[in-house]
């Protein structure tokens, strides 16, 4: 039995959803973005210095990418 | 009682029952080889989950973390970006290789890998692959046992009898327990190495600072350029950051200690829920390392070694009890790594070398025995290393991870059927010019164009895998139609 397309490409509507959240994620914590625009400590967030913050939310948001793909059986 | 001798003393209980954890799996456990190397394919989701999560998470992240916060700053909180990136890993290609070995018994990368490609000289290839830059991984574990063991008496203990004491200690109980006593001590170690970095972290940081805020102003008016990229030394580059990205998930992913975890989930739903899960843990371990690396900079800033950072501030500011229980914690952190490596060469040198090449149709019980000498072997060479080759905890993992690294393309090609198939001779040509590339760009020319070695050598490895496939011979029409086959199936259902 051959394949008949690429597995490459999700074939599902939440597969293709998924794969695009988790690529934005992962394309706004690397450069340019983070050693651009992101590069500052100011704005001061909870007292939080402005890149760690920045990419913490980053980070949770690739999680929740995670955790929603397997909530839905991706 | 001395302070040392208190936080010495705990670090040694906490052995002890390493041991008694060995001995007790070995009780539990049968005597055939897939429970030895594989937990007989059983593992469930909590005990899979803090397994992977302790492996994952080593001397590197306890101590080599530390030590790159205090530095090169604020830069390695990138760590976070390759952790997320591990789970989706796990998520998508993880649960690949779970149901092709769960379908086909695959025990090792190198059966997953030489089966599809009809290859003998690539088993040899990837084991060979797998051995030497897991050799590297156990000199990390080694080099960061030696150092909290050496930190906690007060170099009472030096650092070469210390990595080589907790060296046997970890030998001793994969010896007797197999995988099922590492499993078991990973339980263990990755609940308390957890409190443990976080317990010390928030300790000293409100200790010395009066708490997270405190640090962060002091920082941004004593050391700013801690809190920016590419930090005090231009270190994080863009290229760095993307190679050590690359290096770090997915080449840690395809050493074949973590690859062995694959193929011991009871269920593909259990991956899919550890790859969604496991970056909680594997990020948030990394926001107290924050804390220690760059409170170490303003508190103690002329630090020889850097990944000494932690145990020093421990013994300097926290009573003796505790650094007790959090070295204890640093202890389990490089221990659980340390055994699964040696567990994982231990199988990789039995199964594909000694079982397959030198000595095949013996009894189980043979090569049981076999594999119990090679793990005392791997610890000779890892202690020699240890002493005889000192680097940075973190250079030396990502170093680990590159080597690993070149076996992406030739995973891919089992693990994802596409419209064009990689071929053996792809494989192997793809897999030496990445190692090669890998030396030119970290010995010859260090980072051409900004760029790190990891960057470099997967480029070159894809393309000529790509190149030379297009040439040569592909796998045979049975074997695609049975693996890829299997693929479909298990992630499109008939």
């Amino acid at each position: 039995m051959k394949p008949r397309r690429s597995h490459f490409i999700p074939r599902t509507r939440a597969g293709r959803i998924a794969t695009i959240a988790f690529l934005a994620a992962m394309f706004v914590g690397q450069p340019p973005v983070v050693h651009g625009l992101m590069n500052r400590i100011e704005p001061w967030i909870l007292g939080q210095p402005f890149l760690f913050l920045y990419l913490l939310v980053v980070y949770v948001l690739g999680i929740a990418v995670l955790i929603w793909a397997e909530r839905k059986g991706v | 009682m001395e302070p040392w001798v208190i936080s010495t003393t705990l670090i040694f209980v906490y052995l002890l029952a390493t041991i008694v954890i060995g001995i007790l799996a070995n009780r539990k456990g049968t005597s055939s080889m897939e429970d030895f190397f594989l937990y007989g394919r059983q593992a469930g989701f909590i005990v899979l989950y803090l397994t992977v999560v302790a492996t994952f998470h080593s001397a590197f992240a306890f101590l080599g973390s530390g030590g790159y916060f205090y530095r090169h700053g604020i830069g390695f909180w990138m760590a976070g970006t390759w952790t997320v990136l591990v789970g989706a890993i796990t998520f998508t290609l993880g649960t690949r290789i779970w149901a092709l070995g769960k379908k086909f018994g695959y025990i090792t990368p190198a059966d997953l890998i030489a089966d599809f490609y009809e290859s003998e000289t690539v088993r040899v290839i990837v084991a060979l692959v797998s051995v030497i830059f897991t050799l590297i991984y156990i000199q990390v574990q080694a080099q960061g046992l030696g150092i909290i063991l050496s930190v906690a008496t007060g170099d009472r203990i030096p650092f070469a009898y210390a990595s080589l004491l907790l060296l046997v200690v970890a030998a001793g109980y994969l010896m007797v327990g197999g995988l099922r006593a590492v499993y078991w001590t990973d339980v263990i170690q990755g609940i308390w190495m957890y409190v443990a970095v976080w317990a010390g972290s928030l300790l000293l940081t409100y200790k010395l600072f009066g708490g997270p805020v405190e640090l962060w102003r002091r920082l941004a008016a004593e050391r700013p350029d801690l809190l920016t990229l590419p930090g005090p030394e231009g270190f994080f580059t863009p290229g760095v950051w993307v190679g050590m990205t690359i290096a770090l998930s997915f080449g840690i992913i395809l050493q074949p200690h973590m690859m062995i975890r694959y193929f011991t989930a009871a269920s593909a739903r259990t991956l899919k829920l550890l790859g969604a899960t496991t970056p909680i843990y594997l990020m948030t371990l990394f926001i107290p390392a924050v804390f220690v690396g760059l409170g170490g900079a303003l508190i103690l800033p002329e630090l020889e070694t850097p990944d000494r950072i932690f145990p020093e501030l421990l013994t300097t500011y926290a009573p003796a009890w505790l650094t007790g229980l959090i070295l204890a914690g640093a202890t389990a952190a490089a221990m659980s790594t340390l055994d699964s490596i040696l567990h994982s060469n231990m199988t990789v040198l039995t199964r594909d070398v000694y079982q397959r090449y030198i000595a095949p149709e013996r009894s189980e019980r043979h090569y049981l025995a076999f594999g119990r000498w090679v793990v005392v072997g791997l610890l000779g060479v890892g202690w020699v290393l240890t002493v005889y080759n000192f680097d940075f905890l973190v250079t030396l993992v990502t170093l680990s991870g590159v080597g690993a690294l070149q076996l992406l393309p030739a995973v891919l090609g089992v693990c994802y059927p596409g419209r064009r198939l990689t071929t053996s001779a792809g494989v192997v040509a793809g897999i030496c010019t990445g190692l090669l590339t890998v030396y030119l760009t970290q010995q010859v020319w260090p980072q051409p164009l900004g760029l790190h070695a990891a960057v470099w050598s997967l480029v070159a490895n894809f393309l000529v895998t790509i190149v030379v496939s297009r040439v040569t011979r592909p796998p045979s029409e049975a074997t695609v139609d049975r693996i890829h086959g299997e693929v479909e199936r298990f992630v499109y259902g008939d």
